[in-house]
């Protein structure tokens, strides 16, 4: 037999050897799901009854199912099918109903009363009583996992009856707050199974009471997530409601907004500048610009080095070109009013930074350097791949050469920046530490006390500030917040002025914004800071 | 052919290792700690600890070798720090449908490689020859993501005969559920004989196998012809025209076969090539197979997965260059000596 012949007849005998083993079964891909509406593309007009919502997310959905541990991008899935005890509205900065209906603190802001929603269902079919929110916070609180922290003040919980629910601080805190963080404070069913609730969570279930249910998960595929209707979900299915969601992992804008336009997907979480501008003139979709709860910090090390002496700091928040830069960024920023942005207690509109080459030079020629004076080389570590800081950085490096500044810079991945920023020899540190910074619930308290609160062993005090009175006033800030919220925002406003103008520990150059581009189909669309990336299906409306 | 064998499964088995042993060299040179790549940025330094403990990151290097050594031996090729799966689960997963993907890539490749090499032999210097040198020089050269982004642009963007993204329209899971034999979507489909989803993957794969399938055509066509011209030459050859066969009978019966030994050898290695070329083009179509998980991978600096990545891509290149010289063998006896 000729060789090709004999090629020919392997290659045929392997497929038949394949054919005769399909016959014994195999796994079912898909199987479980429900059956969308395959008469029109995703994303695009449909019967009210079965429109499907198509998100692309730019990564993978899912690392982590446990309520109790998820810190991750799954909370674009996790906000639709869990619920937290309220919601935080950034327009009137304070938090919203939402599994509870009502609630109070005492005076000293050490004892909540939250009064819990009836005829909530879990998802499992059980009914949401005072005892259940209870178990899921304490197991959440004992896990300790991902943002388990938020519950650190809480010293007791009592289901006082199915609908009231009494926490006791060991601290005042604004537990409202806290409440309506995007992570670990959702209330979900412990009674879900009787076996390992953790091992449950990880096969891809849930157990929350949310509109939208897990309908099927495929890790690695391109829809690797699909949602579906919970029919008793307690706000109801009247009107038009979108009744399944569908998580499209889309890694390439460009793929992305070709989608989009095609109408195969509804909402696009991220587009580049060229792109957006190009979605804001297109017909069919709709944009949204929101500036979003993460800024980016240039942390001076006020600890060692040049950078010791205030005046040298303070000249380099002159040096700065913040309205240049946010030009630069075409839209992907807004320039920042100080530490906490807006939408959040405590901004302070009136800051408005501004580039002052005169006042950097003279403040320079005052500490011995600038033009004439010593030649300065100043260390600066930023992320490796982050195209905006890699921006900051050249504009900044061409404006401190004018000033005899040399900037140098280095890229590196978070892990080793941070490693380097932490170390205990002062000489490996770096003199200007470039990070961004968000918290976990809408409170800007996370800036303050992570950053600028003193430490040792330095964790994110990147800027090494070690003032008593600053430490103070930080501490007093959560008490302030629970039981005064105008002296709370007094209080922000002037440790940003200790911070930023007196200490000059850091310079804040611009707030992230999130540009969206969507479905013009998609009625009702409000992008909400605190949760990021997360957009609640069940308030928007498909239109045709 | 048994001596032959043995030599051969000894060269791979040592290739392997020293992957193994590279790559756990680079896992460890890689400045920064993975925990803080497990933990997340915002990570206590109790949750550091604990993800150190759990990835033995406080055990000395030579017992982190052993252990790495013996659980990859076992199966356990590490967890993953983006996903938090296990990586030999990840790369089971995503693993099929890249090879579906080069799979059809290869055979594009070959078929047109190989009749375009023919060809530019035939009219050896003519202006076919001209053309498919040309044709082929482009292919090679062309940068794939650039490739991948125009061809989806006008294609699939402006044109719409060809979907934008994806393996297959991910509703008709719902309405054709595809039994799955060898994860391979369109093997799966074809022998169940779920034809929505073989002809929906067929229509996906069209995009992205024409952009990986470029490079693999390109040398494909440039080696056979190079290797006909010079079969072509030879004495067999010329008896044959001797004997009154036509040029193009002398090309395919006579010059074909013992022209496509380098050409196989060369297979195995645009194999491998088009495994790593096409995770950016997977990228871009959406295709779920590694190069979104290396991708992920080495954003977040997921070294277990990276290594895992690697170390698979390693063993794939020797299977391939092992099974070309085994057919080699068989085709040509005289390799084996």
């Amino acid at each position: 037999m000729r060789w090709h012949k004999r090629l020919l007849l392997l290659t045929a005998a392997g497929i038949l050897a394949v054919s005769a083993s399909a016959c014994a079964g195999g796994q079912v891909r898909g199987s479980q799901g429900t059956a969308p509406n395959t008469t029109a593309p995703p994303g695009t007009a449909q019967p009210a009854g079965d429109a499907t919502f198509v998100y692309a997310p730019h990564l993978e959905v899912v690392t982590e199912w446990d309520p109790a541990s998820s810190y991750s991008n799954e909370i674009i899935a996790m906000q639709n099918i869990y619920e937290s005890l309220t919601r935080y509205n950034p327009q009137t900065q304070k938090p919203e109903p939402r599994l509870a209906t009502s609630w109070e603190s005492s005076d000293d802001g050490k004892k909540w009363t939250f009064t819990l929603r009836s005829g909530v269902k879990f998802h499992t079919g059980n009914t949401l009583d005072a005892e259940a929110a209870k178990a899921a916070i304490e197991r959440t609180k004992k896990i300790n996992e991902g943002a388990g922290y938020i519950w650190d003040a809480v010293d007791k919980i009592e289901a006082k009856d199915p609908t009231t629910l009494v926490f006791e601080l060991k601290y005042a805190a604004p537990l409202d707050l806290i409440a309506s963080s995007g992570y670990a404070a959702y209330i979900y069913d412990v009674k879900a199974t009787d076996g390992d609730l953790k091992k449950w969570f990880a096969e891809g279930k849930d157990a929350g009471t949310g509109p939208y249910t897990i309908d099927t998960w495929e890790k690695g595929k391109e829809v690797e997530l699909t949602l579906k209707a919970f029919d008793e979900y307690w706000g109801g299915w009247e009107g038009p409601h979108y009744k399944k969601i569908a998580y499209r992992v889309t890694p390439e804008l460009t793929t992305a907004w070709q989608l989009l336009q095609r109408g195969e997907v509804s909402f696009v979480q991220r587009l580049n500048p060229q792109l957006f501008e190009q979605a804001g003139s297109t017909q069919g979709v709709k944009t949204s610009q929101t500036p979003s709860f993460q800024n980016l910090l240039l942390l001076f090390n006020t600890a060692d080095g040049p950078l010791k002496d205030v005046r040298v700091r303070q000249a380099l928040q002159k040096a700065i070109d913040y309205d240049g830069l946010v030009a630069a960024l075409k839209g992907s920023a807004v320039k920042a009013n100080g530490l906490v942005p807006q939408g959040l207690l405590g901004h302070d509109p009136q800051r408005q930074p501004a580039q002052d080459l005169a006042g950097a030079t003279e403040l320079l020629k005052q500490a011995g350097y600038g033009p004439g004076g010593k030649e300065l080389t100043l260390k600066l570590t930023y992320a490796q791949g982050d195209d905006d800081q890699k921006l900051l950085v050249t504009l900044l490096t061409s404006t401190l050469k004018s000033l005899n500044v040399t900037l140098d810079a280095k890229p590196l991945a978070w892990e080793t920046q941070w490693d380097q920023g932490k170390s205990k020899d002062a000489a490996k540190r770096q003199d200007v530490f470039v990070m961004y910074w968000w918290p976990d619930y809408a409170d800007p308290f996370s800036w303050f006390v992570n950053i600028f609160r003193s430490a040792d062993p330095v964790s994110f005090n990147l800027s090494y500030l070690e003032d008593k009175d600053i430490d103070k006033a930080i501490d007093a800030l959560p008490e302030l917040t629970a039981t005064d919220r105008d002296g709370a925002q007094r209080s922000y406003q002037d440790l940003q002025r200790r911070i930023i103008d007196e200490q000059a520990a850091a310079a804040v150059p611009y707030v992230q914004n999130y540009q969206r581009a969507f479905s013009a189909n998609a009625d009702g669309y409000v992008d909400n800071p605190a949760y990021p990336n997360v957009v609640f299906v069940h308030d928007l409306k498909p239109t045709a | 052919m048994t001596r032959y064998l043995t030599r051969r499964l000894g060269q791979a088995l040592l290739v392997v290792g020293g992957v193994v042993a590279l790559t756990f060299t680079v896992m460890r040179l890689v400045p920064g700690d993975p925990a803080v790549a497990y933990a997340g940025p915002k990570a206590t330094p109790e949750q550091l600890a604990e993800a150190r403990r759990r990835f033995g990151l406080d055990d000395a290097i030579p017992v982190q070798l052993w252990n790495y050594v013996r659980d990859l031996l076992s199966g356990d090729w590490g967890i993953s720090l983006h996903t938090r799966q296990p990586v030999r689960d990840d790369l089971l997963l995503a693993f099929p449908a890249s090879l579906e993907l080069v799979g059809a890539a290869l055979i594009l490749g070959v078929a047109v490689g190989v009749p375009l090499g023919l060809l530019a032999a035939r009219f050896n210097r003519g202006l076919p020859d001209f053309s498919v040198r040309l044709g082929s020089m482009l292919a090679v050269s062309v940068p794939v993501f650039w490739m991948a982004l125009a061809l989806q642009k006008v294609f699939a963007g402006d044109l719409g005969w060809f979907p934008v993204a994806g393996e297959y329209d991910y509703r008709l899971d719902t309405t054709s559920p595809l039994r799955l034999y060898t994860n391979i979507t369109i093997v799966d489909a074809l022998i169940t004989g779920n034809w929505p989803i073989f002809t929906s993957t067929l229509h996906h794969l069209v995009l992205p196998a024409i952009v990986v399938a470029a490079y693999p055509a390109g040398v494909i066509a440039q080696m056979t012809r190079a290797a006909l011209v010079e079969e072509a030459a030879q004495d067999h050859a010329r008896l044959a025209r001797a004997l009154g066969f036509g040029e193009t009978r002398v090309l395919t019966r006579f010059a074909l076969r013992p022209a496509l030994n380098p050409v196989l050898s060369l297979i195995a290695l645009v194999f491998a090539y088009a495994l790593v070329n096409g995770f950016l083009v997977e990228s871009i179509f959406n295709w779920p197979g590694l190069g979104r998980y290396a991708v992920d991978s080495i954003r977040s600096l997921d070294t277990p997965a990276i290594a895992g990545v690697t170390l698979l891509v390693a063993i794939v290149y020797v299977l391939a260059n092992l099974v070309v010289d085994l057919l080699q063998g068989v085709i040509d006896p005289r390799v084996r000596t």
